[in-house]
């Protein structure tokens, strides 16, 4: 696998460019680009405030002002665009003295607090008036306005979101928070209020600055007005080294910085790359540096010991292991021992748990899917072939058309749905999105087109339908049999049982058809379905209709959704193989288990029965993440022998017999690999924490114990991950539609509601929630609710709701939890979701493997 | 040269409002001859022979501007009538909309037209109750007679016309930030490039258009542009209201031939100075245009002689200010306008008219230092040619104008350290 993902392969025409002299110098830039563009191209200082990269220019700080001849007046270079033989100055005494009176308006009234600042050593305020501002005498002959917060109020700070403090004081408007949240991000709860110099910025009314991003705004404010309550007195910035980082939780392998003195980190903040995340990082990688330095860490070692865990040393821990493992592979044999491991983990970590299992133990049982049930069981399944497709994120921004099935985008991938954002701002793109949920892509989709639950390879049947029937179909792909192969095989059958009609579909297939550069995305909807080999089948037959999977345009996948999933795929860590990768293995690991491996699925069963009796869980959570709380339960409860590795306390390890503490991604240097296949490095920003390790470390120590030995030093364990990740190559083939044959799900029981268990918008699986800052957002389970339905039951958010199973005779019926209610602002219809990011609340107890929707009844109970 | 009502012609006729009245006045008559008889490149190439120029304040080319909209564009065009009419001393559009709205109307249908506009809108200022009243009625009534609607004339071309009132901001006048505004932002001005005509409401192009503009657009059709161009002098042609206020015996708005001298509006329109009182100061063309003083009385009122003479004849609100005005006072009571309807979206605008107001401020309450006028003449050249709109521009120019014609006004106050009460020099 290459580091770089395959850009879409367009012929780039020549660009057109520009001359200009710059200070004297002779410049060339493309056309288009702006004299600030030029400057900043050659590492010619101009000072801003409101300029951004990502954000079109509105020239309202006019601190950015050059000289051009024949220009009378200055001009600002942010907002003027490089023309042939303009003569730009950028450091005349004009310039220099209209920057200085910018530079007087804006002291007028700033507050002279830089020693309190939380903002001092990195406001821009603060340099350009060093650079610019200087004089011998003030002409300032007022008392400074004071802006505070209320009327009643003598404090300045106002909060005015869960992690954001606004000082209007301080604020310079250069509108850039307001300009982001719009421009970038969609969203509206900041804005700019009052008139001139009145204006204050503040919360959308009655509301909070609270969506995904927000921590952007604060990064993006150049002066102090903007502050976060994480990072607000705790340490001035000059007192911080940096270490580059990457998002531990999403796939979309956002680019961090850690921020960090010699104790330990203290905050997160975005590294800008374009072809990942254009600077722009969720909330969730930005805070989520916390679960490094939070208290909930487990810090050594626990055994069981007569029903209590006790902290122990690793030695004593590992001696248990080492004798269990010991004892089950000799009396039982190598293939009772089984493996799952998180995928949110590095890849050197990855690569070890692979040879600690096949390697070292001889069981082929591994695997990274704890989250997911009925997983693929054949190495070619159609469903690893689309997930594998190769996929660039910065590609989704020059796509003419997006489609998205089955995917909450910007939950799953928040970068992903910023680009889609920015494809359609930019390039006037066209995004559909099919989803059995409204999610937040809504407000910006063409059509959002809601299918029915447990429909989705019929709506992309129809699709493939539509295609055909319009003779958009890819001329060199057989379409003779096509009523043979889809149930329902008609567009208006797939139509009538989708619920999106014909007309929407034809709409939909036909601009997709007309597209250059098409890209198809499907999310977890899609992933986490037990239908998913189906539904992939119809998925992969629309990009094979488009031209896709034959490499002709654009892109199609299924998206990997955590930080290291497709390193995982790529490292091979599931039983399913393929035979390059076994050959990889053999030849790095000298012994290699015969046996065919347990996936997930199997591992659960097999420990129902008698074929797993020891089991390792590394950094994953099933019992409450994965679906079916009771199954997973069971099976784990049979295990003689439970070992689980993870940073906190989980409802997985309540059940272990040995539990190990492994190091965040801030305490050791390691790697990603992303949606992408892009692999990207992290750095150490501070200590282990106890006796925490990292998961490659504590595996090597799990392996001494049993005799034998990982690596012999890191360099060696890395050189075989890079020796796996470059003869990695998706899986090929023959390119025939395939079949898809639709059953209908079984009709739910009467006041019965559709419900979703997954990430809450502010979380991503089960570390977060020992994120203080993550908790301000979202602090614990919810079930999020459309207005509709809340008003029909009479509900709001904060009320306590009673949520009952509701599976007819089957596993969990009579499963209830009490959740708090979170009256959703997008969510439409009956459909529930239920956050699993709490250990508190396993919600997915109401989730099933055996049937693709999951009913429950709900109960609002009133208040005493 | 003097007055000549072209239109103000039938404002002392109450059934003009209506549709029936209006085409008995001989309304009407230029709609349907374009509809019928002309293309878009024709209408435009008429309005251009007229010399029309924007009566918004800019004098901009009429039939230019409208040239400027791309005529390939996918994307569907706007025309938009500019009624926010907020610059103090300036009401001669509130006139037009009162009294002779289906000629507004006629205007904006065959500037829509010219640039194949199916949509326009009126942005009115949101205090005008009584014109918005006037004008939504005379929208309905050219409705239901079908001077507007679906297939017009039979000829199937469609044009709606919706009101839209503003929030009571000046700065929506400018025509960025009326599109701003009008799409339901902040009403904030944008840079330019782009122009509204390539990228306006919408980002779709857009025509903005005064409303006595587009009041004269109905006479260049019906009698040529050559026609229009016998009135006035060669670069100003035509007719233009001037709204007469201030120290005057008979404010007033008054249509008269461009190039007819101050004078003539001040003394034979106006009746002259109450109590035969001399001038001090004229502001010719509305709050933003540069003083001018007593001896430019001769200047004759056009573009260019305006110019020549130091200020602008802008929206040709002329404010006379007699010898008894105190002229700091009245500097005070300008800047502050503009420190209160700055947007606060651009630095010097924002904060300049701020620290403007506070040092005038001063000075009038007796505290101020001599060197205040260098600083406050300072203060305005850090703001003049600074800002993204020229609201930044018409804050700066007549306190400029102030300090370099009525120094002595300020040294003396300054002087005299006295403090006078505000009450005292109201107009009257
Ligand atoms: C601060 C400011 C306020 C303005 N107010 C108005 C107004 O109230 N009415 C108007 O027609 N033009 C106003 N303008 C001028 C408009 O921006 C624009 O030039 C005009 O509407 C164009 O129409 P015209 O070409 O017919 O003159 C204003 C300009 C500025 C800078
Ligand atoms: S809060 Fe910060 S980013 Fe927002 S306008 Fe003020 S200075 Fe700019
Ligand atoms: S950076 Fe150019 S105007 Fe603000």
């Amino acid at each position: 696998m290459s580091d770089t993902a395959t850009k879409d392969q367009k012929t780039t025409p020549a660009v057109e460019m520009v001359s200009l002299t710059i200070d004297g110098r002779p410049i060339s830039v493309k056309k288009g680009a702006t004299v600030l563009d030029a400057c900043r191209q050659e590492n010619i200082p101009v000072p801003t405030f409101c300029w951004h990269p990502k954000l079109r220019s509105v020239g309202a700080c006019r601190m950015c002002y050059v000289e051009i001849e024949k220009f009378p007046k200055l001009m600002v270079s942010c907002a003027t665009e490089a023309m042939n033989d303009m003569v730009v100055l950028t450091d005349s005494e004009k310039c220099r003295e209209g920057r200085k009176a910018i530079i007087e308006f804006i002291l007028l009234d700033h507050p002279l607090d830089c020693p309190t600042c939380d903002k001092g050593g990195e406001c821009d305020l603060q340099d350009n008036a060093f650079e610019y501002g200087l004089s011998d005498d003030t002409r300032f002959a007022f008392r400074k306005a004071r802006k505070i917060r209320d009327k009643n109020s003598t404090f300045d700070d106002l909060q005015i979101g869960p992690e954001m403090v606004r000082n209007q004081n301080r604020c310079i408007l250069c509108y850039k928070c307001v300009r982001a949240n719009e421009e970038a991000f969609g969203e509206y709860d900041i804005g700019a209020y009052q008139r001139g110099h009145n204006t204050e910025i503040d919360a959308a009314p009655g509301g909070q600055v609270a969506s995904l991003y927000s921590g952007n705004l604060v990064e993006i404010c150049p002066v102090g007005a903007l502050t976060s309550s994480d990072w607000r007195y705790k340490i001035r910035v000059w007192n911080t080294q940096t270490v580059p980082s990457i998002d531990p939780y999403h796939a979309d392998g956002a680019n961090l910085t850690l921020w960090k003195d010699a104790t330990k980190v203290h905050r997160a903040t975005s590294r800008m790359n374009d072809d990942t995340d254009d600077g722009w990082i969720s909330d969730i990688a930005r805070y989520g540096y916390q679960i490094a330095t939070s208290e909930r860490r487990i810090k050594a070692p626990l055994v069981n010991k007569n029903g209590a865990m006790v902290e122990v040393s690793w030695e004593e821990a590992l001696g248990v292991i080492s004798r269990r493992f010991k004892e089950v592979k000799e009396s039982q044999g190598a293939p009772c021992l089984a493996g799952v491991v998180s995928p949110n983990l590095d890849l050197k970590t990855l690569h070890a748990f692979n040879k600690l299992f096949r390697g070292a133990l001889g069981s082929n049982n591994v695997d990274y899917r704890s989250d997911y049930s009925n997983l693929p069981t054949d190495a070619d399944s159609t469903y690893g072939f689309m997930a594998s497709r190769s996929f660039s994120i910065d590609a989704v921004a020059s796509s003419d058309v997006i489609f998205v099935v089955g995917s909450n985008l910007i939950r799953e991938h928040p970068n992903v749905h910023l680009k889609t954002r920015r494809a359609i701002f930019e390039k006037l793109s066209w995004l559909y999105t099919a989803n059995p949920i409204v999610t937040k892509s809504a407000d910006c989709s063409t059509d959002e087109m809601i299918y029915n639950l447990g429909t989705d390879e019929v709506f992309l049947n129809g699709v493939t339908l539509s295609l055909i029937q319009q003779g958009l179909a890819d001329k060199e792909v057989d379409t003779g049999k096509i009523e043979t192969l889809l149930i329902p095989n008609t567009l208006e059958k797939c139509a009538e049982t989708c619920g999106v009609s014909v007309e929407r579909i034809n709409e939909c297939a036909k601009r997709l058809a007309n597209s250059k550069s098409p890209t198809l995305i499907a999310g977890e909807l899609v992933s986490n379905s037990i239908a998913r080999e189906n539904i992939a089948k119809s998925f992969y037959n629309v990009a094979l209709l488009l031209g896709i999977v034959q490499g002709k345009r654009g892109q199609a996948a299924v998206l990997a959704k955590a930080a290291n999933s497709k390193g995982a795929e790529a490292l091979g860590l599931f039983p399913e193989i393929s035979a390059t990768q076994t050959a990889t293995l053999k030849n790095q690991f000298q012994s290699f288990p015969e046996l065919a491996g347990a996936n997930w699925d199997a591992m659960l069963s097999g420990a129902q029965g008698e074929d797993i009796k020891a089991m390792l869980i590394f950094g994953a959570n099933p019992v409450q993440t994965g679906a079916d709380y009771n199954h997973i339960k069971k099976s784990l409860e049979s295990l003689d022998f439970l070992v689980v590795a993870d940073l906190k306390e989980t409802p997985t390890t309540a059940l272990a017999d040995v539990v190990l503490p492994l190091s965040s991604f801030a305490e050791y240097d390691g790697s990603f690999t992303n949606l992408e296949g892009r692999t990207q490095d992290f750095c150490a920003g501070m200590k282990r924490i106890g006796a925490s390790l990292p998961g490659y470390e504590a595996l090597n120590r799990i392996a001494q114990s049993l005799g034998f030995s990982l690596y012999a030093d890191l360099s060696s364990l890395q050189d075989e991950v890079s020796e796996l990740l470059d003869s990695y190559n998706a899986p090929e083939r023959k390119h025939f539609l395939m079949e898809s044959h639709f059953q209908a799900p079984p009709a739910p029981q009467e006041n019965s509601l559709p419900l979703f268990a997954g990430d809450a918008l502010h979380h991503f699986g089960h570390w977060t929630e020992m994120c203080h800052s993550l908790l301000e957002f979202n602090p614990e389970a919810a079930l999020e609710i459309s207005a509709d339905l809340a008003s029909r039951l009479d509900i709001q958010t904060g009320d306590s709701v009673r949520v009952l199973c509701d599976r007819g005779d089957k596993g969990n019926k009579g499963e209830k939890l009490i959740l708090k209610a979170l009256v959703s602002d997008i969510l439409e219809g009956d459909t529930l979701l239920a956050s699993h990011n709490f250990a508190a609340k396993p919600v997915n107890c109401f989730t099933s493997r055996d049937s693709r929707v999951s009913y429950v009844r709900i109960e609002k109970i009133e208040k005493q | 040269m003097a007055e000549h009502k072209l239109l103000l012609a039938h404002t002392d006729d109450p059934q003009h409002k209506t549709v029936a009245g209006y085409v008995a006045n001989g309304g009407y008559r230029a709609w349907r001859k374009v509809l019928t008889s002309m293309t878009r490149d024709e209408v435009i190439t008429e309005v251009k022979a007229s010399g029309l120029r924007g009566r918004g304040g800019a004098g901009f080319p009429t039939g230019l501007k409208w040239s400027f909209v791309p005529k390939d564009s996918p994307k569907p065009r706007y025309l938009v009538c500019n009624a926010d009419e907020s610059e103090p001393g300036t009401c001669k559009d509130r006139v037009l909309l009162e009294c002779d709205p289906q000629a507004v109307i006629e205007g904006m249908a065959i500037a829509a037209f010219s640039i194949g506009s199916h949509l326009a809108f009126n942005y009115i200022r949101g205090e005008f109750d009584y014109p918005i009243e006037v004008f939504e009625k005379a929208v309905e009534d050219a409705y239901d007679n079908g001077h507007l609607g679906k297939n017009i004339y039979g000829t199937g071309y469609d044009l709606d016309v919706v009101t839209h009132t503003g929030g009571g901001a000046y700065i929506c006048g400018e025509e960025t930030a009326l599109l701003q505004s009008l799409a339901g932002h902040r009403g904030m001005s944008q840079m330019k490039p782009p122009f509204p005509a390539v990228e306006g409401l919408y980002g779709c192009p857009t025509v903005v258009n005064n409303v006595e503009t587009l009041a004269v657009v109905p006479h260049l059709i019906n009698n040529g542009g050559e026609w229009y161009k016998t009135f006035g002098t060669e670069k100003s042609a035509g007719t233009k209201l001037f709204s007469l206020t201030g120290h005057i015996n008979s404010p007033g708005n008054y249509e008269l031939e461009m190039g007819t001298s101050l004078r003539y509006l001040i003394e034979e329109m106006g009746g002259g100075i109450p109590e035969g009182r001399k001038i001090k100061a004229i502001i010719p063309g509305g709050a933003s245009c540069p003083f001018m003083t007593a001896d430019q009385i001769d200047t004759p009122l056009d573009y260019e002689a305006i110019a020549d003479a130091g200020s602008m004849l802008g929206s040709g609100a002329c404010i006379i200010l007699d010898e008894r005005t105190d002229i700091v006072w009245a500097t005070y009571k300008l800047i502050k306008f503009f420190k209160h309807e700055s947007c606060g979206k651009c630095t010097p605008c924002r904060e300049g008219t701020k620290w403007l107001t506070q040092l005038v401020e001063r000075i009038l309450n007796g505290e101020g230092e001599e060197s205040d006028i260098d600083k406050i003449d300072n203060i305005c050249h850090n703001i003049l040619g600074r800002t993204i709109c020229p609201l930044g521009d018409a804050a700066a120019m007549p306190v400029i104008s102030v300090i370099q014609r009525f120094r002595q006004d300020f040294v003396d106050r300054i002087k005299a350290k006295d403090v006078l009460p505000m009450e005292q020099f109201s107009f009257n």
